[in-house]
């Protein structure tokens, strides 16, 4: 793989397999075989032949529908689900904000889930208890919110805190999904800011968001998701412009069959 | 795509500075598999290199379980304190009540045997629901699954830590009452503990991992473990002696995975004695079996999890 490529997509294609009939249990599994029946699995294709280099430095965002398979493209390059067919190379240590709240206990105070997510993510006690400090400032709760327990924030709070995690691990490759909806106007400022900063650093930054303005402002690279495929890879305001014309009347580009 | 060259460059230099700072691999490659091993050297150093996060982890759910509630933990010890005079009320009453004599050391035998057993049975149960519980922690990290059921079990030795010095109050006070009651004086004979506890943590950790994988798969896995751990008890040597079995009847002892290391304990305890050699190796090839069996079963198929979440 060229030195200059953060992730190498080769031909990736990801299905989950889902038993439609019952629960899965131990029972059910017996009932079935004494009745000779046979499972019923479901395959969904969540991600379909998708091929995609991506150089360090980039910030590239992913737009889609619901359920187009974005946040699987997400989680596989994490490493979380392997990929049934195809490959994956990542260069560089990645940090994910995948869904709000990564592992939180809403138990435990604030101060102690970035404890706890810092820990998962692979840093060290030391590491970690260092970057505490820096990261709880730039949560920026009200008074004292930091040291309470999860369950009594609000969701923007929530939010904050695990944006501030994910940012401020030092990450060679940041995958955010949907990161940034929760926050406030001036939170959103803030994050921006930081993303920005990132860029500047030769980060690379995966943002999965429906906030399409997010996309156009921040990305210098857009990538169209509808079904599992990647229908289009451009120009930020392009790929904006064709997806929102296709939720408006439906119209996928020209270009589609010879994809 | 719009790099400019300088970007291109600082990219270029990013990545070799990053090069000596870290030594996890930089470029990682995540293939299709087929209920393989990932491949096990950086598995293991991986493990071991997030350890603390299993061990913060155990730390941080006893702490939330027990925030804001003083009697959490001592219910904890009152528990299996309790537990285990209820059973020694029964022993006694089944034995025909002519123990006073020696019941002291009943009692000891089966608080011992109980605190024990209690640690290996909350290493597996809690462990065996550890994937399933940790969904959202699995969805968003990569990191290797066994330090999920890893933490169960360094929570439930946390627990059993503070039933010793239980046991030995239960005891001391006991000698008060019934003076005649021969107690072991302290002896290198005890050294052997934690060299027993060392190995019957193991093999409940391997047991862990074969239940905690088979829970993925069928979700009642851990009702029915339940009762497999009651009857697990009963086929311990806790609520009956080993002494009690001559001849090939000594091999119920050794077909239980937890056999040896309860009687090696329990000897330990009673009577001062070390170990036997049959109770040594029992208690190894137990750990080594189910660490080497529950390790593959488990390692080969955690790639899977995320999927069947
Ligand atoms: N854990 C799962 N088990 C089974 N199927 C799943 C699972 N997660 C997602 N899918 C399926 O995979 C497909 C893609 O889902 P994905 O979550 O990647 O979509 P998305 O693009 O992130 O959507 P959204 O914009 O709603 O977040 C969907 O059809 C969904 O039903
Ligand atoms: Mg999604």
């Amino acid at each position: 793989m060229p030195d200059d490529l953060a992730i190498r997509i080769e031909d990736l294609s990801i299905t989950y397999k889902i038993n439609v009939d019952t629960k899965r249990t131990l029972k059910n599994a017996v009932m079935r075989a004494s009745k000779g029946e046979k499972v019923r699995m479901r395959k969904v294709e969540a991600v379909k032949h998708l091929t995609l280099d991506i150089p360090h430095g980039s910030v590239v965002g992913i737009v889609g529908a619901n359920g187009a398979g974005k946040s699987t493209l997400m989680r596989s390059i994490a490493g979380i689900l392997p990929p049934s067919e195809g490959r994956i190379i990542v260069n560089g240590k990645i940090s994910t904000l995948l869904a709000l709240g990564v592992g939180f206990n809403p138990a435990l105070s604030g101060r102690d889930n970035i404890i706890l997510g810092g820990l998962a993510s692979g840093l060290s006690r030391e590491e970690i208890e260092a970057k505490t400090d820096e990261i709880a400032e730039f949560a920026a709760l009200p008074d004292g919110f930091i040291d309470m327990p999860v369950r009594t924030y609000s969701s923007g709070m929530y939010g904050r805190v695990a944006f501030s995690v994910a940012v401020n691990m030092t990450p060679d490759i940041l995958l955010l999904d949907e990161a940034l909806s929760a926050g406030d106007a001036s939170f959103k400022e803030k994050s921006f800011g930081r993303m920005r900063e990132l860029c500047a650093e030769a980060r690379t930054i995966l943002i999965v968001s429906h906030a399409l303005a997010t996309v156009t402002e921040l990305c210098d690279v857009a990538i169209w998701m509808h079904k599992g495929q990647m229908l289009a890879k451009g120009k930020p305001q392009e790929i904006v412009d064709q997806y929102l014309k296709f939720l408006d009347v439906g119209a996928l580009p020209s270009n589609f069959e010879d994809m | 795509m719009n790099l400019t060259p300088e970007r291109w460059q600082n990219a270029a230099v990013a990545n070799t500075q990053k090069q000596d700072e870290s030594f996890i691999p930089l470029i990682q490659v995540f293939e299709p598999h087929r209920a393989s091993l990932p491949p096990l050297i950086p598995y293991v150093k991986e493990f071991w290199r997030r350890r603390t996060f299993a061990i913060e982890l155990a730390r941080f759910t006893d702490k939330a379980e027990y925030l804001g509630s003083k009697l959490g933990k001592v219910w904890l010890v009152l528990n299996p304190l309790l537990l285990a005079f209820v059973y020694f009320m029964l022993v006694t009453v089944i034995r025909g009540g002519g123990t006073s004599k020696n019941g002291l050391t009943t009692l000891a035998h089966i608080l011992i045997g109980l605190f024990t057993f209690s640690f290996a049975s909350s290493c597996i149960s809690a462990g065996a629901t550890s994937i399933t519980t940790g969904g959202r922690l699995i969805l968003n990290q990569a990191f290797p699954r066994a330090l999920l059921p890893f933490s169960s079990s360094i929570s439930a030795f946390y627990q059993y830590l503070p039933t010793i010095p239980v046991y030995l109050a239960v005891i001391i006070i006991g000698k008060i009452f019934y003076p005649k009651t021969q107690i072991p004086t302290l002896s290198w004979a005890f050294l052997w503990v934690p060299v027993i506890v060392a190995l019957l943590a193991v093999t409940a950790f391997g047991l862990a991992l074969i239940f905690a994988t088979m829970n993925v798969y069928f979700r009642d896995t851990n009702k029915l473990l339940s009762y497999i751990t009651r009857i697990w008890l009963y086929a311990s040597p806790v609520l009956w002696l080993p002494e009690m079995l001559h001849g090939w009847h000594r091999a119920f002892l050794y077909v239980n995975p937890l056999g040896p290391a309860l009687a090696a304990n329990s000897s330990i305890w009673i009577e001062g004695k070390s170990p036997t050699t049959s109770e040594l190796i029992g208690c190894l090839v137990w750990a080594v079996i189910a660490l080497v069996f529950g390790g593959y079963f488990f390692t080969s198929r955690e790639r899977d999890f995320a999927v069947r979440i």
